[in-house]
């Protein structure tokens, strides 16, 4: 008895088709083996199939059973495969109906019968609709997922019991309907707001600007300064995910298996941190076979990556292409995978090994020696991936506590923080200009420039222009600082809605110039 | 707009406008042709900036470097119109907002060199001058253009600057009438090894010209302070920023507090202040020079 049915197999973000062919020959000594370039998970899928089987009920047939997974020259792996090897044999031994058309498989099984939350349904979903399959059977858990996508039936499955009877028309499934998006006008606050952060103002206005024009940051300054919680305040400032951006980024957290049992689409912007002891791999993507990295995982979001001088250097220095492309690509035996990877890169850096350089209250303990050593291991080619450079110095407690009750009491309007939901409203619009600006050229911030966007969009006044010289001199900044203080004068006008860069904008976009450098 | 309909102005030493600098010349012109604005302020800090037609990338870097800065100082630059350093001074001075006086070794109705006609309609549209002894239809010829170089070394009354000059330049010629003229030169040196400089190196060998190496060299030279760093004093902002970081070296945040500004402006005035070099920055904390 030979059964079909269908299922996918994922390649990077791609989706191929996999045909699933389970036969059962009575003849020949018995046994059960998985053909077509089986990764491990699959191939210990025989004993949850047989199990879940055993429980679910049926007596598992002694026959010498193949399952063939075809294309057999794609290499496949995950737990996906579980559902489809149960319906194939189900159907082989004659317990549900032969039926073609009926649509894709794809889920794991549990010993119990059960189906489990399983990742990459989201990815299943698209390549239904673009290959015209009308039915998904996955597992319930999973179907949120894919009930987003528009014009398939999505069967929730809950166990192969339940499939069994549905299949059978003794009890049929209810399709899943898409939920409702009533999530969109609801706000998940960030870990930190603006105005829980005393002090710090000069970073706050530079996060501000990194936030509207999409530009990399990076911060220097001693421990405790606030350098991280900086970070995490800055997805609060940036505009929520539009449609389109929301697909890409559910695409990868679908393939990753970052979505919870039930969640659906992804509408908060990724923050993603990396420890330095993050493998290269782990960090920019790869494997054997070839799996997103962090860099992916924060597609449209934030990547934050504190002590960057820790990070080995081959790590650091395979962030520089993806931060120029936006994408990586990762070529591997097993196959090649293109991952999406547009993010905004926050590093933060102490300004010498013992961390105390230029602290008012304690001595730094390093030699010359080290600090030169320790500020080299960031190369000059990252650093001038990076527009925004600036310090942030060490806050003393008392003075912070006195300073904010001063601010209270005498100009409060003039220095009380605003919060994040008010700095957003500005960054939204900044960005908005940016959106009308760059139509049709395939970028969507500032930051995205390159020399002839720099030169067709930013022109710059004679006054902008003076202060722009003079400080090519005097600060001794390289062509491509240059132009990346173009870009951010760019941005500042932006904020203030100004089609002009006028010489002010320029004189504070001079003060995030590279200063760390080798 | 066409050059042509631009109205041409003719003056004599009898004329309002005529330059008093003009008649300490030994033959002075009989009259000048004009187009653009004519603003006696314009000759009153007035440096010649001239050099070889064959402009290395060393002088474009030279030019670069100092044309802005002494923009900032409020300083005219007077060349001769002609490819290479002229042409590069003039459009670097415009480039940053500043005033330039084009000298022509023909009539202002002959565009001579042709590629520079855009450098032309921006000279008279930002109000600056083009000026000519000649009639508007005289040829330029062999012997008008130097000449030509004894007005501009007339007009400057700072001096004159010589970029790069091999060792037979006309630009040697100007710096020989400035020196007649009693007027200081000034001369950038160069590599050795480059025929491109010969001609400058050894005016500052000979010690007939002043070696430059930045603009305080030819500002400072005449015994006037540095007009950016005079008008930090007067600015309050700056003033207030300078006697709080002769106490103490401050970070941004800190100076805005004390001076309850907010930091956006901050950062503006620290820039400026940065690059006028009255303050330094080290480790994100502000030095008073």
């Amino acid at each position: 008895m030979l059964a079909k049915i269908l299922s996918v197999a994922h390649l990077g973000l791609k989706t191929v088709p996999v045909e699933v062919e389970v036969n059962l020959s009575p003849t020949g000594f018995p046994g059960f083996s998985i053909i077509g370039l089986p990764g491990k998970e699959i191939d210990e899928a025989k004993e949850r199939v047989k199990t879940a089987l055993a429980n679910c009920g049926f007596a598992f047939p002694t026959a010498k059973i193949v399952v063939n997974l075809a294309p057999a020259d794609i290499p496949k792996e995950g737990s996906c495969y579980d559902l489809p090897i149960a319906a194939g044999l189900l159907r082989a031994i004659g317990a549900i109906p032969d039926r073609d058309e009926e649509g894709y498989f794809y889920g794991e099984l549990s010993l119990d019968g059960s189906l489990r939350h399983t990742k990459g349904v989201f990815l299943l979903a698209l390549s239904a609709k673009e290959n015209k399959i009308k039915n998904l059977f996955i597992p319930s858990l999973s179907a949120n997922e894919a009930s987003v996508v528009s014009g398939i039936s999505v069967y929730p499955v809950t166990s192969l019991k339940a499939l069994i009877n549905h299949l059978n028309n003794i009890e049929p499934i209810l399709k899943s309907v898409k939920t409702e998006k009533q999530d969109e006008t609801e706000e998940i606050p960030p870990e930190f707001d603006f105005d829980e952060i005393l002090g710090q103002e000069q970073a706050k206005r530079a996060l501000e600007i990194a936030a509207a024009g999409g530009h990399n940051i990076f911060m220097i300054g001693p421990p405790g300064s606030g350098k991280t919680m900086l970070a995490r305040a800055l997805p609060g400032i940036l505009p929520p995910l539009n449609e389109e951006e929301s697909l890409e980024v559910t695409k990868i957290y679908s393939l990753t298996g970052n979505i919870p049992p039930g969640g659906s689409l992804i509408k908060v912007r990724p923050f993603r941190t990396s420890h330095h002891t993050t493998s290269r791999i782990g960090l920019i993507g790869g494997g054997s076979q070839p799996h997103p990295g962090e860099i992916s995982l924060a597609h449209h979001g934030v990547l934050f990556l504190d002590e960057l001088p820790e990070f080995p250097r081959s790590t650091l220095e395979a962030l520089r292409q993806p931060l120029e492309d936006g994408v990586i690509n990762v070529s591997r035996i097993a196959g090649f995978a293109k991952f999406p990877a547009q993010f905004m890169l926050v590093a933060a850096a102490n300004p010498c090994p013992c961390g105390y350089l230029g602290d008012p209250q304690r001595e730094c303990r390093c030699s010359p020696r080290m600090i030169s050593r320790y500020q080299s291991r960031l190369s000059g080619p990252l650093m001038d991936r990076i527009d925004l450079h600036l310090n942030v110095p060490a806050v003393k407690v008392e003075k912070l506590i006195r300073q904010s009750r001063i601010q209270a009491d005498e100009k409060a309007d003039l220095t009380r923080s605003e919060s994040s939901r008010q700095i957003r409203k500005r960054v939204e619009k900044a960005r908005e200009i940016q959106n009308k600006r760059f139509k049709g050229i395939g970028i969507q911030v500032n930051a995205k420039m390159r020399n002839k966007e720099v030169k067709k969009f930013c022109e710059i006044c004679p006054e902008a222009q003076l202060i722009l010289k003079q400080a090519v001199v005097n600060f001794h900044l390289s062509a491509r600082a240059y132009f990346r203080v173009i870009k951010v004068s760019r941005t500042i006008a932006d904020l203030t809605g100004s089609d002009e860069i006028k010489p002010e904008y320029v004189a504070e976009a001079l003060q995030y110039r590279t200063r760390f450098e080798n | 707009m066409k050059i042509s309909h631009i109205p041409i102005i003719e003056i004599t030493p009898d004329s309002r406008e005529w330059p008093e600098l003009l008649n300490q010349l030994k033959d002075p012109p009989k009259q000048l042709y004009y187009r653009g604005t004519w603003d006696a302020a314009l000759f009153e800090k007035s440096l010649a900036v001239v050099g070889s037609r064959r402009m290395t990338g060393y002088g474009q870097r030279v030019l670069e470097m100092l044309i802005p800065s002494l923009v900032a100082e409020g300083v005219t630059i007077i060349s001769g119109f002609m490819y290479g350093v002229d042409t590069k001074a003039h459009q670097e001075c415009l480039d940053c907002g500043g005033k330039t006086v084009a000298v022509l070794g023909g009539g202002l109705d002959v565009l001579y060199p042709p590629e520079n006609e855009k450098l032309y309609e921006q000279i008279v549209g930002a109000h600056c001058l083009i000026i000519s002894e000649y009639p508007p239809d005289q040829q330029p010829q062999l012997w008008t253009f130097p000449r030509r170089n004894r007005i501009v070394a007339g007009l400057s009354s700072l001096g004159v600057l010589i970029i790069e000059a091999g060792e037979k330049s006309g630009s040697l010629i100007t710096a020989e009438l400035a020196r007649k003229l009693k007027k200081p030169v000034f001369a950038v040196p160069g590599p050795i090894t480059s025929s491109a400089c010969a001609g400058t190196n050894k005016l500052i060998k000979e010690g007939r010209a002043k070696m430059v190496l930045n603009t305080g060299d030819i500002v400072s030279s005449q015994g006037l302070p540095l007009r950016t760093q005079e008008e930090a004093l007067k600015n309050p902002a700056e003033s207030n920023i300078l006697d709080l970081l002769a106490a103490e070296p401050l970070t941004t945040d800190e100076i805005a507090h004390k001076l309850s500004l907010n930091i956006i402006e901050i950062s503006q005035i620290l820039t400026i202040m940065a690059i006028k070099n009255t303050i330094e920055e080290e480790n994100g904390k502000y030095y008073v020079i």
